[in-house]
């Protein structure tokens, strides 16, 4: 390794760390009573961050210690895209946190961990760094679901995510194992390179390529390894929730992004029926079961594993083979699921807030228990229905616009059928979130019914969380009507995703 | 070559049957030596003790406390920091040439991040036997 690495490249990761120490370690010395401060600190550390790494790396294309780390506009998208998400969470969470969490310090010092070991998932060229990045991730998921201490609910959840947390991580080392027994290389280059001058796929390759699949689908929850999802989701604090169904999912699809567009291009032959598959299959059994769900949580964590089929089938068409019989990478493809995780993220994060709102009133995540919410608090069961429109793709809302990128790459790139099926399972979706609309402003009470959990509470919306849900309100209209500038820049991202490919073909010839 | 890759697994499978059919034998064994009167079966209650020719387990169950657990982890802490610190003081020399004081601060930033730890530790009364 040579001494003139350009260490100061990654100042936007070590403001980041400097952050999480500062605040754990404020939390040691502050007062009970001065212990609010504690996200804003976080809040503007991460506001730094973006800034920092906006101005500094705004057009570098740089890679540190031999490829290992990548800074490019991908990684540029990702940084900014889940630094403010991760800081969106956590003002999210600042109601929820001072009610029914006892370790503020705690929670937001290892939140911003694990917003460090996302952007690091994003910008690793290399699969092990991108498996260490993952492991800081879920290390911080780990004990973020089992912050409810005293909780049962939020232990068994913590317990069942740890144990098959861990499971999956093992499934995924071994699988990168295999892929280095087989081309000698953990480099995503490199793997392209072997696979260009391989075509003929070694066994040890296809298991290895198999494992990690598997672990990664487990990370994000896809079908058939997405049984986890709906119980710890449950369980865990709601702002976690919203953190699992959106954070990890994205930075673990900006991993699966820049490891199938970089690495595994190549044999797309080989791969992309798979994911095919694992999308059919995922979208169409997480929006069935989540018709049967009584539980809004657990209904939300369904609804979100089929959000997974829909950026699968992004994945699976990443790749365009053309008249000469080579691969082209699918730009379009890219950047629909780029955009499809900023429009998921805020809806989904809106219909979170709303539930962790409605549940600190009245205790209850019970869908039953939503009756009367429109005339309790207009404001949020606005919010709620906007955001679950959105979640399920009708016009003017984000949701629409993010699907309609996405599966338009699904069918250019030949998955007609698949596309077919997402809209199918977008109706369907439809269904279950109408339901709970429904629940919220055409249900009345009749004869003898006993009144829900929110018809006996007295209800208000605190201050923070009041913003929080109108700045999400705004941005999903937003990206509903007017797309262009994020779907410019999720396609000068994409741009890089393609650029570091051509290098690197360049390189083995 | 797939073939060959799965002859290369062909020694465990022979080890694995090996380790099965060697138990497997002994208790069948030891089955039949029952039936054919060489071992009869005699219970008393001294051959049913779970240390035949030793002493008997004395006093109730003894619970380990959990305490030890976060001791354990708090040695670990400086465990590490003494397996990083002592090849970067072997070769400080070679380090200082070529890095300068940088050498010096890498591993002090290194040392302020455990602090930190050690301070959490601290401050959360894990260093107190309660």
């Amino acid at each position: 390794m040579s001494a003139n690495v350009n260490v100061n490249l990654l100042t936007p990761e070590f403001i980041l760390a400097g952050m999480g120490l500062l605040v754990l370690s404020l939390d040691l010395v502050l007062p009970k009573a001065r212990r609010g401060i504690l996200p804003w600190i976080g809040v503007a550390g991460l506001i730094a961050a973006v800034a920092t790494a906006l101005i500094y790396r705004w057009d570098r294309v740089e890679e540190l210690y031999g490829g290992v780390f990548i800074a490019d506009r991908y990684s540029l998208f990702f940084f900014a895209f889940l630094v403010i998400l991760g800081g969106a969470v956590m003002i999210a969470s600042v109601d929820y946190v001072k009610q029914h969490i006892k370790f503020p310090g705690e929670y937001y010092g290892i939140l911003i961990f694990s917003i460090l070991g996302m952007v690091l998932m994003a910008s690793a060229g290399e699969l092990l760094t991108a498996y260490i990045a993952m492991e800081l991730l879920s290390f911080s998921l780990y004990v973020l679901v089992a912050l409810r201490k005293y909780d049962s609910k939020s232990n068994e959840s913590a317990a069942k995510y740890i144990l098959l947390g861990a499971f999956s991580s093992a499934i995924m080392l071994y699988g990168i194992s295999m892929v280095w027994g087989v081309t000698g290389t953990t480099f995503y280059d490199g793997i392209a390179a072997h696979l260009t001058a391989n075509p003929d796929l070694d066994i040890g390759l296809i298991v290895g390529l198999s494992l990690i699949v598997a672990g990664l689908g487990f990370k994000v929850a896809a079908v058939p390894f997405h049984m986890w999802a709906p119980d710890v989701y449950e369980g865990a604090p709601t702002p976690v929730t919203a953190y699992l169904a959106i954070g990890s999912k994205a930075a673990a699809f900006a991993l699966i992004l820049r490891l199938f567009s970089e690495g595994l291009l190549p044999a797309i032959e080989d791969w992309r029926v798979l994911i095919a598959t694992l999308a059919a299959a995922t979208m169409v059994l997480g929006n069935l079961v989540a018709i049967r769900q009584e539980n809004i949580k657990r209904m939300l964590a369904y609804s979100s594993i089929g959000q997974v089929g829909y950026l699968l089938l992004g994945v699976a068409s990443l790749g365009v083979v053309d008249a000469g019989g080579a691969v082209v990478f699918s730009e379009r493809a890219s950047t629909g699921i780029m955009v499809h995780l900023v429009g998921y993220a805020v809806a989904n994060l809106a219909a979170f807030l709303v539930v962790a709102v409605v549940y600190s009133r009245t205790g209850s995540d019970q869908i039953s228990d939503y009756r009367g919410l429109a005339k309790k608090s207009p404001y949020l069961s606005l919010v709620l229905s906007v955001a679950l429109f959105s979640l399920a793709g009708l016009p003017f809302f984000a949701g629409f616009v993010t699907k309609f990128y996405l599966f338009t790459a699904g069918a250019e790139a030949g998955f007609l059928w698949l596309s077919g099926l997402a809209m199918v399972a977008s109706l369907v979706s439809l269904y279950y979130y109408l339901r709970v609309i429904q629940r919220a402003y055409v249900d009345q009470p009749s004869e003898g019914d006993e009144e829900t959990a929110v018809e006996r509470s007295t209800f208000f919306v605190p201050l923070t969380s009041w913003l929080m849900l109108g700045v999400l309100f705004v941005g999903m209209i937003l990206i509903g009507v007017w797309p262009t500038e994020l779907a410019a820049a999720a396609d000068s991202a994409s741009d890089a995703l393609g650029t570091v490919r051509d290098v690197s073909t360049a390189l083995v010839r | 070559m797939v073939e060959d890759y799965f002859r290369q697994y062909g020694l465990i499978t022979v080890f694995a049957a090996i380790a099965m059919v060697v138990p497997i034998s002994m208790l069948l064994m030891s089955w039949m030596a029952t039936k054919i009167k060489v071992r009869p079966r005699r219970p008393t209650p001294v051959k049913l003790e779970t240390y035949e020719c030793g002493y008997g387990p004395v006093g109730g169950q003894w619970t380990f406390n959990a305490r030890y657990y976060t001791f354990a982890l708090l040695f670990v802490i400086f465990d590490v920091e003494t397996v990083f610190l002592y090849p970067w003081a072997s070769e400080f020399g070679v380090l200082s040439a070529q890095f300068g004081v940088f050498a010096l601060l890498e591993v002090a930033v290194f040392g302020v991040i455990l602090g930190i730890g050690w301070g959490y530790a601290w401050r959360k009364r894990a260093l107190e036997w309660r």
